[in-house]
């Protein structure tokens, strides 16, 4: 019992730390700039992808979990989303790629964003109640799903996309006896059942691997966890928590439009926005357009008001403060 | 070319008079732009070597009208832009030479008078005489014009021109903030690169796009660089300043790149040294509104830094001067397509001419003067507007507005392309230097 | 210690001498083609009624349009900055200065310490002053001195365009053939110059007491309808076409007060 309790706290620690470590790679990067954020960015989400692994190998306590990474998002918004979560590295990895083949990519058109910005909500309010509907067709299962105990059940639905590449648990993958597994493949697997769930899973695959070849960040832009954190951060008891933010200097802007072209979620708040706070919920903090802005001191990222990162005449080469 | 019978507004003039005329002017504005190099050398005696650079490129008839002449006999095309709207890059990525064509000549106003009323914007009549009699190098030598349709005088301008020359209008929208806005400039830079694309014979691929934006980029670099050395006690005068800045519009940009990162890394030495160019307790003034194309609009800069007490220009809102190279092509991924959008936003959306109009009355204009003003402690801002301006004189009580919450003084000087008024500016440049001096001393 | 400003006009030379701080005397000349002579003649003028010399003045101040022009000067100051001065002094609660002359007209706005806050001048044309005045006395042949007197006898019945001296000039003529009263016609002038300067004053704001000076300020016509306009007390000191003069003596002053070590340098 003890050694649990140690091992579950180890856990926090861990993770914790993993937060940590992104905010610190960013001060100490601060430092010299000439770094690409998407570089430090592939890094830290890499750490977090084997942290991730680690802790899936040594609980199963989904719960708790679930509940650090809230926790950790109430101080710091949307970070988890451009920072720590896998779902995304395997997306920018497959963007990489698309990059390199220099393929474009392509927008949505802006109302069809707005829209899908719109439904992550309603999706969200789906997969939590889902199991609480079905239970009304077949009680027994369901009633097992309301809880998250055990591997994966549905209302788990939140942590689809830190689910890791090799679980420690049985798969519907099999390869050579080591259990695959994929984010959100146990959820779909549970509710395709047997006979469906390597076919709907592979379709799972295919799709958002080929969106990350089209749109940017495709998935992201409904995710039922991410929209989750937005909701968290909506109350507005939480709101005045999120310790990082992100802050325009109204004079500096010279409405040039790069933020708003090169933001991978297409979020126009960066641009119109006047000045001051302009976090938005849908922004992940990927800090892209802060890295693109051309203007000396135009846009930042704050952290309880003080600058981690801001936006440098970047046709200079960075100077080592 | 049309015939004669289907010249629309008939800019001709008899081939003895336009020589006779070509001659005087040329010979008189070769000695205007001596003596005033040699009054800019004379405020400024310990200046940087490199300058004599700028000092030649700016001397027109000379070695870049010849070196533009060879190009074009190996093969090259020139492709001249009346406006800040052209887009250097595709032209560059054409292998062609891009110029600047505005008239800074104030003679061949009274040419431009026969075919235009005097009411119509000094710049315009100026451009319009310099085509009649062909003084201008690059105009002549110009194998196409790009003209942008932003105010009314450029638009008929554009029209007059095609009498004589090969005309590709470019139509920025006067509202840039909607998407049909920047749907429409972005057909329009196509068409343009088509026809870039014809006349050179040839293609602009990703390749060549991402070399010619590359060249910018330093180009920028250079620029804002030396725009830094702006900020604090005065290590260049404002006039040389504006020079090195224009003749970026005329000469070879990597050549104008080298010499002006030359130019920077001699003032740093300055700045070391605290070689300063006047005292630091000159007041600094600011230009704002219509451009002072060189050489005879150096009348006010000239008054500016010449009065006693002396002012010295540490920026200036021109589209000739701190605006030109300001704004660089921020590249996503280097594909045609993105790069292609990069560079057709960097024309339309950081542009703060007031051609544009918005619901938040132009506030872009306004930020960037303000943001420049704290930036180089300006202490004073001369609004300088040509009759006929429209755009420039109806924004005046919107920035006298801002400026005054912000506590800086601003004077509306209005003139022409006229040398008759030299007497009065003095007396309002010095009265407002005076001014200022003495808000610093209290 | 006496220091002497002087104000290099386009009609006449003016020379002020103060001693300690105190008007001394004053003196004027028409300027004429030779500047130097009329300005020994107005040095002449000042220095006679004062009972001194020149070699007694320690600093001598020039203003004016002319003052490229003056001969022997040991500092200058614009005419807005001299007017300014000049004002405060005569009248220490003056925060905005008019002065009209023969050919510029300004208007200025000044704290309580006689520094320019903002200003601005007739642009280019001479409607906008005296001269305008002197054309239109001249069209409806009556003398300049003489009309101000007469457009007091007026109730204001009429009016004539204020833009530009030649299309003044048609308007009178127009309404001298409609047989208008003369004095109606001469008020008609001065509320168009008046109007002029008006939107001047607008463009630099109104804060009172209004001072007027400049040697149009000595004419009732004018100040009658400026006052009409402005709708304000509006201050006229004795001398009023000295008041260049007066503020480049006080700048004299400064410069001899400020500095030390002898002469400061502009």
């Amino acid at each position: 019992m003890l050694l649990e309790v140690i091992s579950e706290v180890l856990k926090l620690i861990i993770f914790a730390g993993l937060a940590l470590a992104g905010i610190l790679a960013i001060l100490i990067w601060k430092k010299d700039q000439k770094t690409k954020v998407s570089y430090l960015r592939f890094f830290v989400q890499a750490v977090a992808m084997t942290a991730f692994f680690f802790i899936f190998s040594y609980t199963t306590q989904l719960l708790l979990i679930l509940v650090v990474i809230f926790a950790l998002s109430i101080f710091l918004g949307r970070f988890f989303c451009g920072w720590l979560c896998p779902f995304a590295l395997y997306l920018d990895l497959v963007a990489a790629v698309r990059k390199a083949l220099k393929i474009r990519y392509w927008n949505l058109p802006d109302k069809l964003n707005k829209f899908l910005n719109k439904l992550r909500y309603a999706l969200l309010l789906f997969f939590i109640a889902l199991p609480f509907i079905l239970e009304k067709i077949e009680p027994w299962q369901w009633s097992l799903a309301k809880f998250l105990m055990g591997p994966f059940k549905p209302i788990s639905v939140l942590l689809g996309p830190v689910e890791p590449l090799v679980i420690p648990w049985e798969s519907s993958l099999k390869l050579y006896g080591i259990n695959l597994s994929y984010p959100y493949a146990s959820i779909i697997a549970f509710y395709a059942g047997e006979n469906l769930a390597i076919i709907t899973i592979s379709i799972f695959i295919g799709l958002t691997l080929a969106s990350s070849f089209v749109v940017r960040r495709f998935w992201c832009r409904f995710c039922p966890t991410g929209v989750s954190f937005a909701v968290l951060n909506r109350f507005k008891i939480f709101q005045w928590i999120p310790l990082l933010r992100l802050n325009k200097v109204e004079e500096k802007c010279t409405k040039c439009g790069i933020c708003k072209r090169v933001c991978p979620a297409q979020v126009t708040d960066v641009y119109e926005e006047k000045g001051g706070d302009i976090t938005t919920s849908m922004c992940m903090l990927c800090l892209r357009c802060v890295e693109m802005c051309p203007y000396e001191d135009c846009l930042k990222l704050n952290m309880a008001g003080k600058t981690l990162f801001r936006s440098r005449n970047w046709l200079e080469p960075s100077k080592i403060e | 070319m049309t015939s004669s019978s289907d010249k629309k507004y008939g800019i001709e003039i008899s081939q003895k008079e336009a020589e006779e005329l070509r001659n005087t002017i040329r010979a008189a504005s070769i000695k205007v732009m001596e003596e005033y190099i040699e009054r800019m050398k004379k405020t400024w005696p310990n200046r940087p070597e490199t300058m004599q650079y700028f000092y030649d490129v700016a001397k027109f008839f000379g070695t870049r009208e010849r070196e533009i002449q060879k190009a074009k006999e190996e093969g090259r095309k020139v492709i001249g832009y009346t406006c800040m709207f052209a887009p250097i890059e595709l032209i560059l990525a054409a292998d062609a030479i891009p110029v600047r064509v505005s008239s800074g000549f104030y003679d061949p106003v009274k040419l431009g008078n026969r075919i235009v009323p005097v009411e119509v914007c000094p710049v315009v009549r100026s451009t319009i005489g310099v085509e009649m009699i062909g003084l201008s190098p690059y105009l002549e030598l110009s194998d196409a014009l790009i003209t942008p349709l932003t105010c009314d005088g450029m638009t008929k301008l554009s029209e007059i021109l095609s009498d004589r020359k090969r005309v590709w209008t470019l139509h920025p929208p006067r509202l840039k903030d909607s998407d049909q806005s920047m749907f429409f400039w972005r057909e329009e830079l196509r068409a343009l690169k088509a026809k870039i694309e014809k006349l050179t014979g040839t293609r602009i691929t990703a390749k060549k796009l991402k070399a010619a934006i590359e060249v910018m980029h330093k180009a920028t670099r250079a620029f804002r660089r030396l725009q830094e050395f702006r900020k604090g006690a005065p290590v260049i005068m404002g006039r040389d300043a504006m020079l090195v800045n224009q003749t970026s519009m005329w000469d070879d940009i990597e050549r104008w790149t080298g010499k002006t990162e030359e130019l920077c890394n001699e003032l740093e030495k300055r700045i070391q040294e605290k070689a300063w160019a006047c005292p630091p307790e000159t007041p600094r003034v600011m230009i704002a509104g219509s451009p002072t194309i060189w050489p005879d609009n150096w009348k006010l800069p000239n008054i500016i830094e010449e009065a006693s007490p002396q002012g010295v220009i540490v920026a200036d809102e021109l589209c000739s001067g701190d605006r030109f190279l300001f704004d660089p092509v921020g590249v996503d991924e280097w594909t045609m397509d993105d790069m292609f959008k990069a560079v057709a936003e960097r024309y339309l959306l950081p542009s703060t001419c007031p051609c544009f109009t918005s619901e938040d009355g132009n506030e872009d204009r306004v930020n960037w003067l303000t943001a420049r003003i704290k930036e180089r402690q300006v202490d004073g801002v001369i609004y300088h507007v040509f009759r006929g301006c429209m755009l420039y004189a109806m924004e005046y009580m919107r920035i006298k507005k801002v400026l005054e919450k912000i506590n800086v003084p601003v004077y509306y000087l209005d003139t022409d392309y006229t040398r008759e008024d030299v007497g009065q500016i003095k007396t309002r440049v010095e009265a407002f230097l005076e001014m200022l001096k003495s808000r610093a001393e209290f | 210690m006496i220091v002497a400003g002087l104000d290099m006009g386009v009609q006449n030379v003016k020379v002020v001498l103060l001693k300690n701080g105190e008007i001394l005397s004053h003196g004027m000349a028409p300027s004429g083609f030779e500047p130097e002579k009329a300005v020994e003649q107005a040095f002449q003028e000042a220095l006679k009624r004062a009972g001194i010399a020149y070699n007694d003045i320690a600093h001598v101040a020039a203003t004016g349009v002319g003052v490229e022009l003056a001969p022997h000067v040991d500092s200058k100051i614009s005419v807005v900055s001299a007017d300014a001065r000049a004002a405060v002094y005569m009248y220490p609660s003056a925060r905005t200065v008019i002065d009209v002359g023969a050919e510029e007209s300004r208007v200025i706005k000044c704290d309580e310490n006689g520094a320019v806050l903002d200003f601005a001048l007739n642009e280019r044309c001479a409607a906008g002053a005296g001269a305008f005045l002197e054309a239109m006395a001249r069209a409806i042949e009556v003398k300049l001195e003489d009309m101000g007197r007469l457009s007091l006898k007026a109730r204001g019945t009429t009016s004539i365009s204020a833009t530009c001296v030649i299309f003044g000039e048609s308007d009178v003529v127009s309404l001298i053939h409609k047989q208008e009263p003369k004095h109606e016609i001469a008020r008609a002038i001065y509320d168009a110059l008046a109007e002029r300067i008006v939107s001047m004053v607008y463009r630099v704001g109104l804060k009172p007491d209004v001072v007027l000076v400049g040697g149009v300020a000595k004419d009732v016509g004018f100040a009658a309808a400026l006052k009409r306009k402005l709708e304000t007390e509006i201050l006229i000191p004795q001398n009023p076409e000295y008041a260049g003069a007066l503020g480049a003596a006080l700048y004299a002053m400064e410069n001899l007060r400020g500095d030390k070590n002898g002469r400061r340098q502009l």
